[in-house]
């Protein structure tokens, strides 16, 4: 019955020989590059769904395997694969995103001469994200969860001949490795504790869930829990380190849909669900999550407001939604930040993919100098207003769902973080609304008009697709129906309904529409008025805060200062010892090469004296 | 009396060396060099008579010594008059061929 | 130091040695090529008494004849027929100068010690023989006729090539 779980660790292979042959091609074969990335991601979308319909059948059991990787006597490194529910929803969210970007690749791409190249990246991140979900333990899940940091370096800085390309790709990679140096030391003292060092998941279960057998005190499961959350905050962009996100849309728009929105940000929130046991066992990094969850999800909200690059507004709400999926795992519900990563995926996916049809489209980023793309792009409009919907909370589609489940949670648990949601929400709502009307509606604003046209059918297509998912996929999980939280968790099919928290949700996401139309859509309230009237506030929501400042000013200034003195150290202490040297043997050498004139007599000379020594060196040994 | 003798030697091969090393004109360079193999020729005849094993050997020495020097001395002399031919002059200084 | 007794042998010795010396550092301090070389020829001759005085009177008479009359003829005309021209003031060069005394005389410093500090063997001085030409004519003739003859040769390839040499330039 399960030997499509048992065969599960093909999946990742499907892409990584997608990967290897794009990587043996090189840069000709353009059609045939396409088709072997999508192909690949299609094999793994396909052996990922049989193992989900396997995994529907309730006597599913989880399984593993794998085998000995190091042996140092004591402790045994295990490379191994995991299939369980999660991991199974997790393998065609990653794989259904994947297959859905290389097809709109195809048609996004088309003109860019390394797009071989290109496929060949996002398949080694495909394989290194299925990699990463597969993973049975703590370490190999660290292997892969760094092999996805380097596909998004080398995918950010796709077009590297943009300086802003660049640094935004070092950026990315700088600014996830401090995350990821927290969560390498959380390895490590887990693998220190762990009793017989074991570094499996389900280990790390048996020994945190079952209420403390006492093999590991509060304040180490704490610092471990902490630890492992610096890992979700650099790679989920989470408050202090989120900044690398809105950057990295310097990447292809495609990237940005399937790393930066879809799959390897959420990697942050599968590692907390991975790891939820961990959490759970201490009080103190729960709140923790929830709070820091809670602040971004509202902060990178009432960013998203004041920006005008159409990316950059996805990246500050993919950034709030993240923050959301964050403060529902540190509220306790896992069900909760599991199902907004499922549907978000869906929504922002189609969101980032219709704004690349847009660009594509208009060639530029700034909403501002879009405007009446509604008549002629009707398809994208309409995908595009579904994922806004969606994201805004609207029912019946599938945000509404994901966002109601964890608001109502957050009602029952900690009402303070249930307010900062509800205003989260009204942000999203409003700027998605700004969004919608300003790029849609009213006039157009473009420079040239008449070459505005709907995109091709391939990249149209993953757009249907996506908006009937992010339509659909909200039904697993509704206030009467707790599928989704019953095959996750193995408990029972606990309903969460909240009649408050319904009608709340609908009223912030109805009215925050409702603002951004008589903003953007109607006009009748004047759009610099709130500017007009706080304009510092606008400043500061349309400089982020000055986050990026503040981290110039206090991190990067200090260290390239230290960069320069140990510079200078090296320069003129080191370098000058060495120049010094240098000049030595340079005098010595033109000292030499006066010696050595041609004269025999003052070769002669040369060689007494040098007889003199050698008898010196040999008899004057007995008088020391 | 050996070391008497040895030491005559000794300042009579280092004057021999100075002079080889500092004197311009060659024919002098070239008596330098006769003065120190005389020293030697002095050290072997003193050994023959004080030495350990005091025999005749070390005059047959010196006797070979005094041929070889008399043809060191003959051919250099040659040389000295063929290179002034060619340069005008005996000068060491002027010689510089080894560095090219 | 010196502790030698004051007899013949050593008065005799003293005065050659000095005649040596000075005719030694005058062969490196006189300006004129000619006076060198007549310096020269006094050690050659105090040298020749030197070897009298070690009971080695061929030797001696081989020293007078080879080196005082044959090798200093030989350097004379070899002065005569490269310095046509008096060698003009030579450029000093007092760094190779000082150099070069200063590696004799830590040459010689060395020497002496190692003669100064050398156990020499109390051996007995040879008695000296009869005939001694006649004696080293017997040596060379029967123990060191190989190398008696290899000399000859030597030293007529010597002589030949050194006219060669000498003659070649002159046609």
């Amino acid at each position: 019955m399960d030997q499509f779980t048992q065969t599960a660790w093909l999946i990742p292979l499907f892409p990584f020989a997608a990967f290897l042959l794009l990587t043996a091609l090189g840069r000709s074969y353009r059609r045939a590059g396409v088709l072997i990335g999508s192909i690949g991601s299609l094999a793994a979308l396909v052996m990922s769904l049989l193992v989900f319909f396997e995994r529907l059948d309730p006597d599913a059991v989880d399984y593993s395997d794998g085998f000995k990787w190091i042996d140092l006597g004591v402790y045994v490194l295990r490379i191994g694969f995991e299939v369980t529910n999660l991991n199974a929803l997790m393998l065609v969210i990653v794989t259904a995103v994947s297959f859905l970007v290389n097809v709109y690749s195809a048609g996004y791409m088309k003109k860019d001469e390394r797009i071989t190249v290109f496929y060949g990246y996002v398949a080694l991140f495909t394989f290194a994200m299925l990699g990463l979900v597969l993973s049975d333990n703590m370490l190999v899940f660290y292997i892969f969860w760094e092999l996805v940091g380097v596909c998004s370096f080398l995918l950010v800085g796709f077009w590297y001949a943009k300086p802003a390309a660049r640094a935004a790709a070092k950026k990315a990679f700088i600014v996830t490795r401090i995350g990821d140096a927290g969560l390498l030391l959380g390895v490590i003292v887990l693998f220190w504790y762990m009793p017989g060092h074991a570094l499996d998941f389900s280990s790390i279960h048996n020994v945190f869930s079952e209420g403390q057998t006492g093999a590991i005190t509060m304040s180490i499961t704490t610092s471990i829990a902490l630890l492992l959350f610096m890992g979700v905050i650099g790679k989920s962009g989470q408050f202090p380190l989120h900044v690398w996100l809105p950057d990295a849309m310097e990447g292809p728009t495609p990237i940005s849909a399937l790393i930066h929105a879809a799959t390897m940000v959420a990697a942050g929130v599968f590692l907390l669900a991975r790891t939820f046991d961990i959490f759970e066992a201490s009080a103190a990094a729960m709140h923790t999550v929830a709070y820091l969850g809670g602040f971004t999800a509202i902060f990178a909200a009432t960013v998203a407001l004041a920006q005008n690059d159409i990316k950059r507004i996805l990246a500050y709400s993919t950034i709030s939604q993240l923050g959301y999926m964050v403060m529902a795992m540190g509220l306790g519900s896992m069900t909760g930040g599991i199902f907004h990563l499922f549907t978000h995926a869906f929504f922002k996916a189609l969101l980032f993919l219709a704004a690349g049809s847009i660009i594509h489209a208009v060639h530029t980023q700034n909403i501002q100098e879009m405007g009446g793309l509604g008549s002629k792009m009707r398809i994208t409009t309409w995908t595009f207003a579904i994922g806004a919907l969606s994201l805004s909370g609207i029912p019946p589609f599938s945000g509404f769902w994901s966002k109601d489940l964890i608001l109502a949670f957050a009602l029952d648990e900690n009402p303070f973080l249930f307010v900062i949601g509800l205003v989260a929400a009204f942000c999203t709502a409003l700027y998605m609304s700004r969004l919608f009307f300003i790029v849609f509606m009213g006039k157009s604003r473009l420079q040239q008009q008449a070459q505005v046209r709907e995109s091709s059918k391939v990249m149209t297509i993953p757009l249907i697709v996506l908006a009937v998912l992010s339509v659909g996929a909200g039904f697993v999980e509704t206030p009467w129906n707790g599928w989704l939280g019953g095959w996750l968790t193995g408990g029972g099919e606990e309903v969460h309904a909240s009649a408050a928290a319904i009608v709340a949700s609908i009223a912030v996401g109805v009215l925050g529409i409702y603002v951004g139309w008589l903003m953007f859509g109607k006009g009748s309230i004047e759009r610099g008025a709130a500017a007009a009237r706080m304009p510092w506030l606008a400043n500061l929501l349309e400089r982020q805060y000055y986050m990026n400042e503040f981290y110039n000013l206090m991190i990067v200034k200090p260290v390239r200062g230290l960069g320069k003195g140990l510079y200078a150290f090296d320069e003129y202490v080191i370098g000058g010892a060495v120049r010094l040297i240098g000049f030595t043997s340079v005098a010595g050498g033109r000292v030499l090469t006066r010696m050595n004139n041609g004269q025999a007599q003052v070769y002669g000379l040369t060689a007494v004296i040098g007889l003199l020594v050698i008898i010196a060196a040999i008899v004057g040994r007995r008088f020391w | 009396m050996l070391p008497s003798y040895l030491t005559m030697a000794a300042i009579l091969f280092c004057i021999g060396l100075y002079g080889a090393l500092v004197k311009r004109n060659a024919v002098i360079v070239l008596l330098s060099i006769e003065l120190m193999l005389n020293a030697v020729n002095l050290n072997l005849v003193a050994f023959s008579k004080y030495g350990v094993v005091p025999s005749l050997t070390g005059q047959v020495f010196a006797l070979f010594t005094i041929t070889v020097a008399a043809a060191e001395a003959a051919v250099g002399v040659a040389v000295l008059i063929a290179l002034f031919r060619a340069r005008g002059t005996v000068n060491l200084d002027e010689f510089d061929e080894m560095r090219r | 130091m010196f502790n030698i007794d004051f007899n013949g042998e050593f008065a005799t010795f003293f005065i050659f040695s000095a005649i040596m010396i000075i005719g030694a550092v005058l062969m490196v301090s006189l300006q004129k090529v000619v006076h060198m070389v007549i310096s020269m020829a006094g050690v050659f001759l105090g040298l020749a008494g030197m070897f009298v005085l070690l009971d080695a009177e061929f030797v001696a008479f081989v020293q007078v004849l080879i080196y005082a009359g044959a090798v200093s003829i030989l350097m004379i005309f070899g002065i005569m027929m490269t310095n046509h021209q008096a060698a003009k003031a030579d450029p000093v060069k007092p760094l190779h100068e000082t150099l070069a005394a200063v590696a004799a005389l830590c040459l010689f410093g060395m020497l002496f010690y190692a003669i100064r500090t050398t156990d020499f063997p109390d051996a007995q001085p040879m008695k000296a023989v009869e005939d001694n030409t006649s004696s080293i004519g017997e040596l060379l003739y029967t123990g060191y006729v190989v190398p008696f003859e290899l000399l000859s040769v030597l030293l007529t390839v010597a002589f030949i090539g050194a006219i060669a040499i000498a003659k070649k330039g002159a046609d």
